[in-house]
Order: C-alpha cells, then sequence, then structure tokens
C-alpha cells in the first residue's frame, strides 16, 4: 500500500515544483532587460559605432586572455602575435589568464592600461572615441562560472546590439540585455590599452594610478606624454602636475619639472608632497630662501609627510648657518 | 702585547667609524630624494618602509605561485615586475579566487539543462546555438 502511494506524492511534488522554476525563471529574466540609457547619454552618442581597424583572432582552447590582449594590442599599433602573448599572461594551472596579469601585460608592451568605471556608458564613449574596450564576462551562472574576455568593437543603439571579436567568432552581435548580464556577473569589469598620448573618453578617475603604475614598469621618458597629456586635459589638478613634474626631473628637465611642482602648489596648497619636491629643486639649484619657504609650508601641513617637511628644514637651517 | 693592542685600537676605532658612516649618511641622502608620485600616491606615508616590506614579500610569493602554476621559470621575472604593488598584492591574497577567463564549461548534464534554458531566456551566452 504505501508503496502505491509513494510515486503518486513525488509525482505531486514534481508539479508543485514547476511553478517554483517558472517564477525564479521569470525573477531572473527581469535582470536581463537591456540596460537603461539616459536620454541625454543616448543624444550624445552616435547612432551607431564599428570599429573595422581592430584585427580578430580566433582563441585557441583557454586561451581567450591572450587573444583578446593582441587583438587591442594591434588596434593600438603594437606588433604582438599571440604566441608571443600566451606565455606571458596564460596561468597553465589556472587554464586561463587573470584580471592583474592581463593589465601588467599591457603595460609591458608600452601602453597604459585604464580600468573603465562598471557602466554601460562608459563602454559605449569608449567605443564612440575609437577605442575598443577588454571585458571579462561570466557567460554562465555564478555557480558554475564560465570566465571569458572578449573585444568590444562597436554598438548599434537603435538595434540595442553590442559587436564584440569573441572567441571563434569575429563581429558577434550580442543584444544589449544578454552582454549586460554577462557582464554584470563578471562585475563589469573592463579596460582599454592607449599609448601613453592617448586618455580614455569615459573617465579620468583611475588615470593618475595607471600613468603611475605604467610608468614604474616603462620609465619617466614613456610616461611622459601621458603625463602632459593628463595636465593638458586637467590644469588644474594637482596630482597630475606633481606627477608631471617627478617625470620632467627623472628625464633631466629640472627647470620643467620646478615649473610643474609650483603649479602643483597653486593648484593644492595642502600638497605636502609639491611643496617637498619643490623645496628640493630650489636648494640643489641654491635658492636657499625659496627652498626654506617650500619646507615651511609643507612642514605646516598635518600628514605623513610633516615630520619629514621638518627635517628637511633644519637640514637647510644647518647648511644656512654654515 | 699592551703595544700591538695600543696599534690596534685606532685602527679598529677608525674601522668601525668609517664602517658606520653611510648609515649616518642615509637619511641625509633620502631627505635630498624627490618624493615619487607612487609614493605620494599612497595615503599611508608614514608607513611606507613597512608597505614596502609587505609589497616585496607579495611579490616573492606571486613568483612562487606562478611556478606553481606552471609558469616558465624564465618569464616568472618579468610577469612579477609588470604588476603593480596593488595587483602583487591582490595576487599574493587571492589567487586561487580570481576569475581566470577561460570559456570551457564543466559538462554536467543538469548544468547543461539550466544553462539551455537561460540562454534561450537572454540570460547567459553559453551555447551559440541557442540564437
Amino acid at each position: 500500500m504505501t508503496g502505491a502511494f509513494r510515486p503518486s506524492r513525488r509525482k505531486n511534488a514534481r508539479i508543485a515544483g514547476v511553478p517554483v522554476l517558472v517564477a525564479c525563471l521569470f525573477l531572473l529574466a527581469g535582470c536581463a532587460s537591456a540596460p537603461h540609457l539616459a536620454p541625454a547619454t543616448r543624444q550624445a552618442l552616435p547612432e551607431r559605432v564599428q570599429l573595422d581597424d581592430v584585427p580578430f583572432h580566433g582563441q585557441r582552447d583557454y586561451q581567450c586572455g591572450p587573444a583578446s590582449l593582441a587583438m587591442a594590442l594591434q588596434a593600438a599599433g603594437r606588433d604582438v602575435s599571440v604566441d608571443t602573448l600566451i606565455p606571458q599572461v596564460f596561468l597553465p594551472g589556472r587554464e586561463g589568464s587573470v584580471q592583474p596579469e592581463m593589465l601588467a601585460t599591457v603595460r609591458r608592451h608600452g601602453l597604459v592600461a585604464y580600468r573603465l568605471p562598471g557602466r554601460f556608458t562608459a563602454l559605449l564613449t569608449e567605443l564612440a572615441a575609437g577605442h575598443p574596450v577588454v571585458v571579462l564576462q561570466n557567460l554562465a551562472l555564478p555557480a558554475w562560472p564560465l570566465w571569458h574576455y572578449a573585444v568590444a568593437i562597436g554598438y548599434d543603439l537603435s538595434g540595442e546590439t553590442l559587436t564584440l571579436h569573441t572567441g571563434m567568432t569575429p563581429e558577434r552581435e550580442v543584444a544589449f540585455g544578454r552582454f549586460d548580464a554577462t557582464w554584470a556577473r563578471g562585475d563589469r569589469w573592463a579596460f582599454v590599452a592607449l599609448p601613453p598620448g592617448e586618455l580614455p573618453a569615459a573617465t579620468l578617475a583611475g588615470a593618475l594610478r595607471a600613468i603611475a603604475d605604467f610608468e614604474a614598469v616603462q620609465g619617466s621618458r614613456a610616461a611622459l606624454p601621458a603625463w602632459r597629456a593628463l595636465t593638458d586635459r586637467q590644469p588644474e589638478w594637482a596630482m597630475a602636475l606633481f606627477g608631471l613634474g617627478n617625470a620632467r626631473h627623472a628625464t633631466g628637465d629640472i627647470a620643467g619639472a620646478r615649473v610643474a611642482f609650483r603649479r602643483a602648489t597653486e593648484a593644492d596648497p595642502e600638497l605636502a608632497p609639491a611643496w617637498l619636491n619643490l623645496g628640493q629643486l630650489a636648494r640643489q639649484a641654491g635658492d636657499l630662501a625659496d627652498a626654506r619657504r617650500a619646507f615651511s609650508r609643507a612642514a605646516a601641513i598635518p600628514g605623513p609627510w610633516q615630520d619629514r617637511a621638518r627635517d628637511a628644514r633644519e637640514a637647510l637651517d644647518t647648511e644656512i648657518d654654515a | 702585547m699592551k703595544r700591538l693592542r695600543r696599534l690596534l685600537t685606532p685602527l679598529l676605532i677608525a674601522a668601525l667609524v668609517l664602517g658606520s658612516l653611510p648609515a649616518m649618511a642615509t637619511p641625509g641622502t633620502a631627505l635630498s630624494d624627490l618624493i615619487a608620485t607612487t609614493a605620494a600616491l599612497d595615503a599611508q606615508g608614514a608607513q611606507r618602509d613597512r608597505a614596502k616590506i609587505r609589497d616585496i614579500l607579495a611579490r616573492e610569493d606571486v613568483r612562487q605561485q606562478l611556478l606553481l602554476q606552471g609558469v616558465s621559470p624564465r618569464q616568472v621575472e618579468d610577469r612579477v615586475a609588470a604588476l603593480s604593488d596593488a595587483e602583487a598584492r591582490e595576487m599574493a591574497e587571492r589567487l586561487d579566487q580570481l576569475p581566470a577567463g577561460a570559456s570551457v564549461v564543466g559538462a554536467l548534464f543538469a548544468v547543461f539543462v539550466i544553462l539551455l534554458v537561460t540562454d534561450i531566456l537572454g540570460l547567459t551566452d553559453v551555447y551559440p546555438f541557442t540564437r
């Protein structure tokens, strides 16, 4: 008797599960709607963009990282093949490539890697500016992730599609909604790889750090055009002027460095490192009164540089007395 | 013996004083250096030295991990050198949790069915034949 009941009870449970499953899927489907674009942004963007000069490289197994990098680097004028990139960025133990090394490899090839903010409009803005965008997607679900790098090369606003060089397919058109769902599961991670004189169009929020990291790998001479471009675009940005001063100093342009540090202190009188570096250069040039004034300004600003500023002023005073 | 000591003592003193001179000179030279852009960007200026030591250890850690993951020893140095300090720390702390772009999915049948449905709904992008 009990044996006869069991199957029917199981059947009931299965029937009950169907609406639950359907409900879950509808909930999920709500997330896949196309990302909302503000009318103003929509108007500022061209209707269609297609970057035809981005070459395509089909990935071999697991190697979408090196393939995507090759496309982005070649589009920016670097002659580097997928075969060169595989030993530089692929992790055999993980059968894939990780984000920090993707950015680091861009740097190794003389380009600055700018991370983009995780906004759909930022992605479109970069494409409209002619910059291909490398994106990380999770093509499957969080429980069974399928991590994938692709290169966005265009979009169509009225058709609501994004064009990707992805996997084995060049110029694949993906609906905004589907793309945004997979991109969101990768934390909306994306970057552009640009030559040192060019800047991202969407935002300059992470530019300081991106250029400083580039400079640490490629040296100040290579980074100088990037600092110049940043200070041209943001003439009142004290930290950018500070970076420009250091890069000029490292490449032997002492007078230019002093000008940049001076401008940095004018843009932000509370930037103690700029006062310190300005004082140091004045001291080396023999302008001891200028140096003392700059060190005193630095010493008056509370914070991590105050001790160093006081020491510098003291050392200068003994130098003046002697 | 006494004579020998009288002879050796000034020599020893001179050697010790000379030996300690570079150490005394170090703060002076550091003071005349400019502050680097990365140092100014890192807010924790006061803990610069400790942060620097931590970054060196992190890079060493990443070096070991890359070797373990099968990166050829010839490549490891260049790969570690290209990382920024923050990236090296991230790699050292959570390399095994970082997503590795690879694009191959496990072949479980149940997973296949679920992903097939979500693909058709436009949530995922796994199987090209659903479009």
